[in-house]
């Protein structure tokens, strides 16, 4: 281990005429140096995403949801959570159905929920796209501040509808929030990436920082980085951008609120995944898991689910499937309600209800003796 | 495996304290070996094979020759060696759609196959680090390395391996001897390289790429600012693609206490043509200059051999890019450029008349012309784009203009560095701000997925 240092010194030339200079810059720091620009960049890590919490104005209106637009920004998904959980509201959690695809934000389940309660104690977590998979995620990475508190989760049996749904296709194609997934294990077949970018996103998930500088890419980038931003906008001034504050609550409806009927969508049957073998499904107990073992009371609802829309075939397994969940649930003593179908005029699609739909929902949910128990403590 | 990915980060991170611990005993070269194997076999473990064959094969053909009278024998064996390979994974492709062109138009139905042979990753690099230790032996410049380990470790060293600099034995193997221990400020030096060669990969070319490969991709949809934009675009991408990556490079030896070579030296500061072929690629140009331009008699026979020799040289030096007749043109571009300015460069008018400034921006204009070439995904893109940008017109380039003042700000820096104000760069609040500035904005606004280097497909 020990010699004699380095020959030749650093800016000379050698006699071999190799030139080994520093470079052709600067900026060239000592190790005193580089401490002290460590420790800047260091603090600048770990403080800018709260004194950003800080700067950065969030007052929601009631009934608030992450807007459509910021579905991938899971630092505001984080923060709409430790808001949540300061006002003492019952976070419900869930995919599009709990977010409302249909609906305004004052017609979503959260709202009715609110509103039989007389007051407004749920909060709108539902995330638009958020298959189990995304949902196990986002539990795990960014819902630490709900640890504790009242649960409610949304448990859509869509996503076992199909391999596609369930992502056990071997097919690659593009999923939402991929970011959320298992990168590694268990493998996610239709998942490719390569392994340089699921490294890249098991770590950065670990870091606020990196999902902070995610949601400056989302809410004040349109859901580019920066430089991609300026392609699309040359001349504009990226700090006049970032001082716009964040996107308005109010979503305008992101479909037409009719039924299926007279959208004139067929009865279907599914190709449905063997539970036993489904990915989303054991996702969706690793969610439940997740909060259990931060110590959340969790309440589950399956469905609502539109039945109406199932040929008999599709029917019969829909309902074994369901008689599974709840006895999984009920093993693991874990409240839930399984509610009847909605009538038929009330659902959107396959499983999205219409306004009305979730008003009947929160309805059903407050006659359930496990719901009242659930909701009074 | 790129320099700039969590997966690099987390290799190094393996690598270079077992590399530390290991440093001065018998395990160095086989660890710093298998790291480097793990490195190149990252991309396709089927490369191994390659630098194995080319390792193994040189390193042989040096023992045979020391104990050889006819060396030269020898020496033409490991030309052809490492050329034959180069050539038939580089060129074998290009060779036969030309061929089959040839073939087309004098009417003879048969056509060549085409081989479907994917280039390795860095053959370029490696196979002429390699060249230059066995014609440096041949020479008598350096003495055979009596280890195989070590030499092992000089062709296939992680760090510039796939796109150099473009080492000489006189300098890494001898380091690779010498027992040395790694020292604080090699470290903090090396850091430094490589903050600035990632904000450089990361913050500059990637960004500039974006507005390049929009262009460059369909040049027929723009007009005549659009192009020339980005073409200077190009000219900075590259510059800040390649050296970004050769400061990384540089800057991971340093804190392995190795030193490499310089390779670019604030190229668009250059004012002469020849000048900028001393700062740009410099171990390239280094090695054409030692191992073509002097062998086939330099500057020694004439005013006519000299030109022959430069053209010649430059010529090879652009098909050494890619099997293209855009990168022939671009060759071809800077030897005519070269031979047509050496006599004004060495014109007393234009060493002690022109300001220097107006030197700089002729040559930087030069060079940029000629990246049009080396940029354009085929010759018919290439006159296209000279013709569009010589026809003018006014139309919204809709270059971003952060992206415009970022270059322009990295040209300032540089024209700073090289004048009396240098001292005010160095001056340590100024370092330290710039090298935290360079790091926040490395982490906070990169420009999409990690990007590979331009050079890596050569």
């Amino acid at each position: 281990m020990q010699g004699v240092a380095n020959k030749p010194p650093p800016d000379v030339r050698p006699r071999s005429g190799i030139d080994l200079r520093f470079g052709s810059n600067a900026m060239r720091l000592s190790g005193r140096q580089w401490a002290v620009a460590g420790l800047v960049f260091l603090a600048f890590f770990v403080f800018a995403p709260s004194l950003w919490e800080r700067a950065e104005k969030l007052d929601p209106p009631p009934d608030y949801r992450l807007p459509y637009d910021l579905s991938s920004d899971y630092w505001l998904f984080s923060r709409c959570a430790r808001l949540a959980e300061a006002r003492g509201e019952v976070p419900v959690l869930g995919d599009s159905v709990v977010w409302g695809q249909y609906v305004k934000r004052d017609a979503t389940l959260s709202h009715y929920l609110g509103e039989r309660a007389g007051a407004p104690q749920f909060a709108n977590l539902g995330l638009d796209g958020g298959h189990p998979a995304a949902l196990a995620g986002l539990l795990r990475y960014y819902g630490g501040d709900i640890a504790g508190g009242r649960v409610i989760l949304h448990c859509n049996l869509l996503w076992t509808a199909s391999k596609k749904h369930d992502l056990s296709s071997e097919k690659e194609f593009r999923f939402n929030h991929p970011t959320l997934v298992p990168q590694f294990l268990p493998c996610i077949p239709c998942y490719t990436e390569t392994g340089s970018k699921r490294l890249s996103i098991a770590i950065e998930r670990h870091m606020t920082f990196f999902s902070w500088a995610n949601h400056l890419r989302v809410a004040y980038f349109g859901q580019q980085d920066l430089p991609t931003w300026t392609m699309e906008h040359p001349t504009a001034d990226p700090l006049a951008a970032m001082r716009a504050g964040l996107p308005a609550a109010d979503d305008p409806l992101r479909h037409e609120p009719i039924s299926w009927t007279a959208r004139g969508v067929e009865k279907q049957d599914f190709a449905w995944v063997d539970l036993e073998t489904s990915l989303q499904w054991r996702f969706f107990r690793e969610a439940v898991e997740t909060l259990r073992a931060r110590g959340n009371k969790v309440f589950v609802l399956v469905g609502p689910f539109n039945e109406h829309m199932l040929n008999d075939e599709s029917l019969k397994v829909y309902a074994a499937r369901k008689r599974t969940v709840a006895a999984w649930l009920e093993a693991n003593q874990v409240p839930h309600l399984v509610p009847p179908p909605l009538p038929s005029e009330l659902y959107a699609d396959a499983s999205h209800p219409l306004a009305e739909g979730y008003r009947l929902l929160a309805r059903q949910l407050w006659e359930s003796a496990d719901f009242a128990r659930f909701a009074a403590r | 495996m790129l320099f700039h990915t969590w997966t690099f980060a987390i290799f190094f991170a393996t690598v270079y304290p077992v590399y530390r611990l290991t440093k001065g005993t018998r395990l160095e070269l086989p660890w710093l070996l298998a790291a480097s194997y793990v490195f190149y076999g990252w991309w396709n473990p089927l490369y191994l094979l390659l630098i194995a064959y080319g390792t193994i094969m040189d390193y042989w053909i040096v023992v045979r020759m020391e104990k050889s009278r006819r060396k030269k024998w020898w020496i033409a064996l490991s030309v052809v060696s490492n050329l034959g390979l180069l050539g038939f994974f580089k060129y074998a492709g290009f060779v036969a759609a030309n061929l089959n062109w040839l073939l087309a138009h004098l009417g003879v139905g048969y056509a060549v196959p085409k081989p479907d042979i994917l280039l390795p990753v860095g053959i370029s690099f490696f196979t002429f680090q390699s060249m230059s230790y066995i014609i440096d032996c041949y020479r008598g410049h350096v003495e055979r390395e009596h280890s195989f380990l070590r030499y092992a470790v000089y062709v296939s060293l992680f760090t510039q391996l796939v796109a150099g600099p473009i080492e000489r034995a006189s300098n890494l193997l001898r380091q690779l001897r010498e027992e040395h221990r790694i020292t604080r400020e090699d470290v903090s030096d090396g850091l430094s390289l490589f903050v600035v060669g990632l904000f450089k990969k990361v913050a500059l070319a990637d960004y500039l790429a974006l507005y390049v490969d929009k262009v460059y991709g369909a040049p027929g949809n723009f007009g005549a600012p659009a192009l020339a934009l980005a073409t200077f675009a190009f000219a900075w991408q590259i510059y800040f693609d390649f050296s970004g990556y050769t400061d990384m490079a540089r800057g991971i030896a340093r804190m392995m206490g190795l030193r490499l070579m310089l390779n670019f030296n604030n190229p668009y500061l250059a004012d002469s043509l020849g000048d900028f072929w001393q700062r740009w690629h410099i171990s390239l140009s280094t090695w054409f200059k030692d191992y073509v331009y002097i062998p086939m008699g330099g500057n020694r026979g004439g005013t006519l051999l000299t030109y022959r020799n430069m053209v010649l040289t430059m010529v090879i030096s652009g098909l050494w890019h890619g099997a293209a007749w855009t990168f022939l043109i671009w060759g071809v571009l800077h030897a005519a450029g070269r031979v047509l300015t050496r006599e004004l460069e060495r014109s007393r008018f234009y060493r002690e008349r022109v300001p220097r400034p107006v030197k700089q921006l002729g040559v930087f204009a030069f060079v940029t012309f000629a990246w049009i070439f080396f940029r354009a995904q085929s010759l018919g893109d290439a006159w296209l784009i000279v013709s569009r940008i010589c026809a003018g017109g006014i139309a919204d380039p809709a270059f971003p203009l952060l992206a415009l003042g970022l270059a322009l700000a990295v040209w300032a820096y540089q024209f700073l560095y090289e004048s009396k104000a240098r001292t005010m760069l160095e001056w340590a609040p100024v370092r330290v701000s710039l090298a935290v500035v360079l790091v926040v904005y490395v982490a906070t606004f990169p420009a999409g997925a990690a990007q590979k280097f331009i050079y890596f497909q050569f």
